[in-house]
């Protein structure tokens, strides 16, 4: 059996980290928590935790910052617990690298199947990307140096742009992506800004890949944040 | 407007006829005798008292009636329309001439001041519409900030309204996974009896947090509509201070409290529970900011001849002089120092110390900050009035 997953639970609310604790220990996990970011950087340094679930506002560095300090160290997955009203601030913990977010307040189902797939895409065989060329996964099927791709076994054709905006999601499957990643990722660093671009190709590859591209399955939007890419058409 | 003009001057030649006459029936009374000096200048100034009042024509009319009067009447022969002197022929013309030009430059001299004082209408009626500009201005900016107000009033509410919903979602979608014997990933979940114990105290504590809440709601409201109604009596302070303390027993278990109160206080005329809530506000506050392990002093004494003086002190990191004022904001709070005093209770409502400084008021006294001056730490303030000087003797003596 594998060992408990490591999760470091990080808020500034001692009953939320309390039920968050004795539920995620109920749940199989190994969990720590922390009050801030402070404890939660020293925590994470001794204790290397599979996987960080953090509060966004809290004394003694916020989550934002504990986000690019964690960043800055390691590739470990994050979750943001944020609050309706804090939009421009998980907008960028996502941006400065957090994987997911789950909206307060939350069942804790939820929190549980985004952590699932967090630890799932961090687990993944650590592959070598830059040198496989062949990306499976779901219904997808890319071969980058053909330049071609399938779903559901039908080859689709595609336009260089959208090519790269496939590749990128696919190699993030799961984990949500900003606007301004995407735009950074494909367009480079000058489109971060150009959210009408990326609405355009991420429309018209919709109409390429998805089934219904008005009831998307593949590509689906995250509100006013930006996009997640799920292979499997769940 | 035209028959109005019309109709004034009219009434300007009535005047004329009627002031000349008038005058001339006056002056002949005098008879022969009278200087006819003095008659042109009383007839001058009926000319000039029609062209003020009445304009042009009517002035014009005036000076021609008046030197056909002064020919008739006082002019040698009398009471024909001939002349006898030609001196007197010189003096009526010259009379005409400076009586027309007289009454125009009355008109003239009228006219300006009617100018003159439209202008100044003029410059009222915009002075006043620029101030009706600037007062829908400035009301828009205050109401611009009110929403500001509002809106950041709002993020604090709900806030402290999601954060216990939070906590009591997560404890009881984890109980409803149990009961239905699966985990969210299917598999089956077992909570041990500690666990579940758990997750019921956290629902049972995060209600009564929301119910605090609410219940701090409805007070600063009244509060702030000016609805507070204190129930006073006369009231020993050592009473108040120790039903406060008891209260706050469940609180203040990691702390040393230590109370001084001078000796012969007198009492005071205050509510007593208001009274209470504030200094158990103080006491609750004092435990989330300061160490555990720390002392807590509450003092009271005498602060002058009119109130006494209860003080909270506590040792923790005390509140920047910037802080002091705004500690007292509705949903203002301090960030806790970290040290982990607060780690085992909720955090509060944000709203303590402002009704805790509603109900001081209410009492006409004041609360404030201090530096704690032998030690470090936060030292809150406030005062009560004794009331009646005679009924507090009578009362302590009993």
């Amino acid at each position: 059996m594998n060992p408990k997953p490591r999760i470091l639970v990080v808020d500034d609310e001692s009953q939320i980290t309390r039920v968050l604790r004795t539920s995620l220990t109920t749940h199989g996990y190994d969990v720590r928590t922390a009050a801030d970011g402070v404890s939660a950087l020293e925590t994470f340094k001794d204790w290397r935790p599979d996987l960080v679930v953090t509060d966004l506002a809290m004394p003694n560095m916020d989550g934002l910052e504990l986000c690019r300090q964690l960043r800055a160290v390691s590739q470990v997955p994050i979750i943001v617990l944020s609050a309706r009203g804090e939009e421009k601030a998980k907008v960028q913990a996502l941006d400065l690298g957090a994987d997911d977010y789950v909206t307060k307040p939350f069942g804790i189902d939820e929190l549980l199947a985004r952590m699932r797939a967090a630890l799932r895409r961090a687990t993944m065989p650590a592959a070598n990307e830059a040198a496989m060329t062949l990306l499976e996964a779901g219904d997808f099927q890319i071969d980058l140096e053909k330049r071609s791709v399938s779903v559901r076994g039908r080859e689709v054709h595609l336009t260089p742009k959208e090519f790269e905006l496939l590749v990128y999601f696919m190699r993030h499957a799961g984990k949500v992506l900003t606007h301004r990643t995407l735009l950074g990722a494909v367009w480079g660093g000058n489109y971060t800004e150009q959210s009408e671009y990326l609405r355009v190709f991420v429309g018209n590859l919709r109409k390429k890949i998805e089934p219904d591209s008005v009831k998307p399955r593949y590509i689906l939007t995250e509100p006013w944040v930006g996009y997640r890419f799920d292979s499997q058409g769940a | 407007m035209k028959s109005r003009a019309f109709e004034k001057s009219r009434t300007g030649y009535l005047v004329a006829v009627g002031s000349l006459a008038i005058v001339t029936a006056v002056l002949k009374l005098f008879g022969v005798h009278i200087n006819l000096t003095t008659v042109a200048l009383v007839l001058l100034l009926i000319v000039l008292f029609v062209a003020t009042g009445w304009g042009a024509g009517p002035a014009i009319v005036t000076s021609l009636l008046g030197v056909l009067c002064i020919n008739f009447f006082f002019l040698p022969p009398y009471h024909t329309f001939s002349i006898a002197d030609p001196e007197n022929w010189v003096a009526l013309v010259s009379f005409l001439v400076t009586a027309i030009t007289a009454g125009q430059l009355s008109v003239r001299a009228r006219r300006r001041a009617e100018e003159a004082e439209s202008g100044r209408n003029e410059i009222e009626r915009l002075y006043q519409e620029l101030r009706d500009a600037f007062e829908r201005a400035s009301h828009a900016e205050a109401l611009r900030k009110s929403e500001k107000l509002k809106s950041a009033l709002l993020d604090a509410v709900t806030h402290d309204i999601r954060t216990p919903l939070t906590s009591i979602k997560a404890s009881v979608t984890t109980l409803l996974d149990e009961a239905r014997g699966k985990a969210g990933d299917g598999g089956p979940l077992v909570l041990d009896a500690e666990s579940r114990l758990d997750m019921l105290s956290v629902i049972d504590e995060e209600s009564d947090r929301l119910n605090r809440f609410v219940e701090g709601l409805i007070e600063l409201a009244r509060i702030e509509a000016g609805e507070m109604r204190l129930r006073r009596g006369w009231e020993s302070v050592d009473e108040i201070i120790a039903t406060a303390l008891t209260r706050a027993g469940s609180l203040t278990g990691r702390h040393r409290v230590s109370t001084e109160i001078e000796e012969d206080l007198p009492v005071v005329r205050v509510d007593p529970r208001a009274v209470g809530e504030v200094v158990y506000t103080l006491v609750d506050n004092a435990t989330k900011y300061s160490p555990q392990g720390t002392t807590i002093r509450i003092i009271a004494r005498r602060h002058d001849e009119e109130m006494i003086e209860i003080a909270v002190e506590d040792e923790g990191q005390g509140i920047p002089l910037s802080l002091r004022e705004r500690v007292f904001d509705k949903f203002f709070r301090a960030t806790n120092d970290g040290d982990g005093a607060a780690a085992h209770y909720p955090s509060g409502t944000g709203m303590g110390l402002a009704i805790a400084r509603g109900i001081v008021e209410a009492h006409g006294s004041k609360i404030w900050i201090e530096d704690n001056a032998k030690r470090k730490g936060t030292r809150f303030v406030f005062t009560l009035p004794i009331g009646d000087d005679e009924i507090t003797k009578v009362m302590s003596d009993e």
